[in-house]
């Protein structure tokens, strides 16, 4: 058991909180949390440096690296800045299941492009309700391809895609038979529009996408007709981990702030960091961020080992989000009136800590499936 | 057997108060929220129907009504999902001042208008270097024949922008001891020399307008100091006790608002397929929930019970409020959770209602000082 990262890793680890650093101007993090704008020009500077897509095969774009390499470099954007971190590492949602499931074809078209900052990869799976099955998109076999019909309500940068991966029902027998299509933003029967508001990860703004009688050739399935299902199942488990990656970072990243501003603030004379409370609350952020970290990592390992630890997947999530909220709580009160202020660049962690023990799935359906693993099925 | 006593008299002023939060104020929240602001025409509506300063005597245009009438405003300002008309601050917390140490001539000059709406008042304290150190003000207020000349600055003021008076906290510069030095000032707004600088942007209370002010050169008469010279921090500890305890109304009126509204959406909405109540974890989330809102209103209603029989609370109110805070926003977070993954859409009252409740355990001392007056004021 070694818990130290590889050379490799640590120079990763710190060419990403360079990049980081010089990169996210606080300017430009509250203009586009305030108006829900992903933030393109430091998703292609990131994209030039090499560390977007960087766990793609080197031939499509990529670096070939692990997942462990990946939530590193999430982490360290995410410690900079929770919104931006999100954003860049929610720029190719969907992308592990080309790696995993597409034909050379497929990944030739669409994951260079991705890691080169040239264009904007998501998943369409989550409908009004959230159910994974049955779907009620359906796509319909026919001449010359198949034709979709129904809306996704919650799709990442759904609007702002420019391939789309659909996840759908294509036979309405087996509420499991579904079908991953890689689908073009200018195709015609494609209609986006504005989810909504929302309180946190609002670089990363979500749309609703309607499609109507959009034709899809039959060649643009991803991974084999009726397979999908447990293809996204398995790739919601990778975001997981990635989830965990990104909670960590946050969670970092507050804490930092936290001290920094105990360490400076003075009141009664001295420094607060000097007051028990204070350190009381700084020694719970510190047990948690690196417990937290502890999981992520050993979640991230089990993949890249292909050995999937079950447990702790859902753990980096769970754990991971959790703490994300617990660390950026007491940071912002911490700061005190700076906390809840937007200027002092904490209260946007907490908004998005929330939002991410949210994403996908909340926790406690997370907790249920844990259960499930450690437990096994229970009748009810 | 009740533990507060309300008479028929109060339970009709409730009936209209509601009435008329759901008739002017619910409907236009959003707008406010929007705006960062509450049109000052809302204020004298409430103050032309009697729900402003109810406490103030007959004499000065007041009902002269006890306590019950401040907390049945302050319960019902829960419902309406806007917090910047925050009339338990004018009513409840800087109008006090006045009734209680301002001379006969500022009284009758003052207390109509603060009955009748025509005044809006604010009172600064905070400054940005002196938050939990109060005795730490920088700003002065130096003698100068019949006037003082202020100079400095203050921050987080709530009522900031729309103020009309403020009870300004100022030291004078010529005697040493911080505690005896200070004193509170009337201030009319359109005095030269005190400019409302900026409105602060915030992670909630958005229709409140939380703003920075700067004195300079700013010339009051000397018979606008409330009480006597150098009473001004003995002032504030008195009346703090009070605008703590309306912490502690907010704070179990809206955990008790978010809990019903939540198991409401509980019933009707569906997600994953089924209705939320009906998910792992729902029931007893809201049960455990239900505890402590409950708890909170049992020993919040016998504190209202003591303060109105004149009995000192300070550490019932200090440990009250510390604890208060921090269960609205526990029960703020499960109710989030509750509502599933739609709880972080802004066009769910829940996303705006956890944005606001966060403030609770920083505004009007933090938690951690309420724990410090309560270890001493225990004689730890």
């Amino acid at each position: 058991m070694d818990f130290s990262l590889n050379k490799e890793q640590v120079d990763i680890q710190k060419a990403a909180r360079e990049f980081a650093k010089g990169e996210f101007d606080p300017e430009l993090i509250l203009e586009h949390d305030r108006n829900q704008q992903f933030p393109r020009s430091v998703w292609k500077k990131a994209s030039e440096l090499g560390f977007m897509g960087a766990q793609y095969p080197p031939e499509f774009g990529g670096q070939g690296l692990g997942l462990l390499e990946s939530a590193l470099i999430i982490e360290a954007f995410c410690e900079q800045d929770s919104g931006v971190g999100m954003a860049l590492a929610l720029s190719d949602f969907g992308a592990d299941l080309i790696v995993a499931h597409g034909n050379h074809d497929q990944k030739k078209e669409v994951l260079p492009p991705l890691a080169q900052g040239k264009a904007l990869l998501t998943l369409a799976l989550f409908e009004e309700g959230y159910a994974l099955a049955p779907l009620k998109v359906f796509a319909k076999e026919g001449l010359p391809g198949y034709v979709v019909n129904g809306t996704k309500s919650f799709v990442p940068l759904g609007a702002l895609a420019d391939h789309i991966l659909l996840v759908c029902q294509t036979g309405s027998n087996d509420p499991l038979a579904q079908s991953l299509f890689l689908i073009k933003r200018e195709t015609p029967g494609l209609k986006c529009s504005s989810g909504g508001d929302k309180l946190g990860m609002r670089m990363v703004p979500i749309h609703r996408l309607a499609f109507d009688n959009l034709i899809v050739p039959k060649e643009n399935i991803v991974g084999g007709k009726g397979q999908a299902h447990t293809k996204v199942k398995g790739f919601l488990n990778s975001m997981r981990i990635k989830c965990g990656a990104m909670a960590v970072g946050l969670a970092q990243g507050s804490l930092t702030r936290a001290v920094e501003y105990s360490r400076r603030r003075e009141q009664f004379g001295r420094a607060i960091v000097s007051f028990d409370l204070i350190r009381n609350m700084i020694a719970d952020m510190v047990v948690a961020v690196e417990s937290a970290r502890l999981v992520v990592y050993k979640a991230a390992c089990s993949m890249d080992q292909g050995k999937p630890d079950a447990p702790f997947i859902l753990m980096s999530k769970v754990v991971g989000a959790r703490t994300a909220y617990d660390v950026a709580n007491r940071a912002v009160q911490i700061l005190g009136g700076y906390g809840y202020m937007t200027e002092g660049m904490v209260e946007h962690f907490f908004r998005d800590a929330k939002a991410l023990e949210l994403f996908m799935e909340p926790a406690r359906l997370e907790k249920d499936m844990l259960v499930e693993q450690v437990v096994g099925k229970v009748k009810e | 057997l009740e533990i507060l006593k309300y008479t028929e008299e109060h339970i009709r002023f409730r009936e209209r108060v509601r009435q008329f939060f759901q008739k002017e104020v619910s409907p236009y929240a959003d707008e406010w929220e929007r705006q960062g602001i509450v049109p000052k025409s809302v204020w004298k509506n409430m103050g032309e129907r009697g729900f402003l300063c109810m406490n103030v005597p007959k004499e000065y245009g007041g009902m002269g009504g006890d306590f019950f009438y401040s907390v049945i405003v302050t319960e019902e300002l829960a419902l309406t999902h806007q917090t910047g008309l925050v009339a338990p601050l004018h009513s409840d917390i800087v109008v006090p001042y006045i009734t209680s140490f301002a001379s006969e001539e500022m009284k009758k000059k003052y207390l109509p208008g603060c009955v009748s709406g025509e005044i809006i008042t604010a009172i600064a304290m905070t400054e940005p270097d002196a938050g939990s150190d109060l005795a730490s003000i920088r700003t002065v207020a130096l003698e100068d024949g019949d006037d003082v000349v202020v100079n400095g600055q203050k921050t987080f003021i709530s009522n900031g922008m729309n103020c009309d008076l403020l009870v300004l906290a100022a030291r004078d510069p010529s005697i040493d001891d911080a505690y005896r030095g200070m004193d509170l000032y009337l201030v009319e707004a359109g005095t030269k020399g005190f400019e409302k600088a900026k409105k602060l942007s915030k992670m909630g209370w958005q229709s409140q307008d939380t703003a920075e002010l700067y004195f300079h050169d700013c010339r009051i008469p000397k018979r606008n100091r409330l009480g006597v010279k150098g009473g001004g921090f003995y002032m504030l500890m008195d009346k703090l006790q009070q605008e703590r305890l309306m912490c502690c109304i907010i704070a179990v009126a809206i955990a008790e608002r978010l809990l019903d509204m939540t198991i409401r959406a509980c019933r009707e909405k569906t997600d994953y397929g089924k209705p939320l109540l009906k998910l792992p974890h729902s029931r007893f989330s809201i049960v455990e929930a239900a505890t402590e809102v409950k708890l909170g209103r049992t020993f919040l209603d016998k504190m209202i019970a003591d303060h109105m029989e004149g009995k000192s609370i300070v550490v019932d109110v200090s440990l009250g409020k510390a604890w208060m805070t921090e269960m609205a926003m526990r029960v703020a977070d499960r109710c989030m959770d509750l509502h599933g993954a739609y709880g972080c859409y802004e066009e769910y009252r829940i996303a705006r209602a956890w944005r606001d409740a966060r403030v609770l355990s920083i505004f009007a001392g933090t938690n951690e000082i309420m724990k410090g007056i309560a270890a001493k004021f225990m004689g730890l």
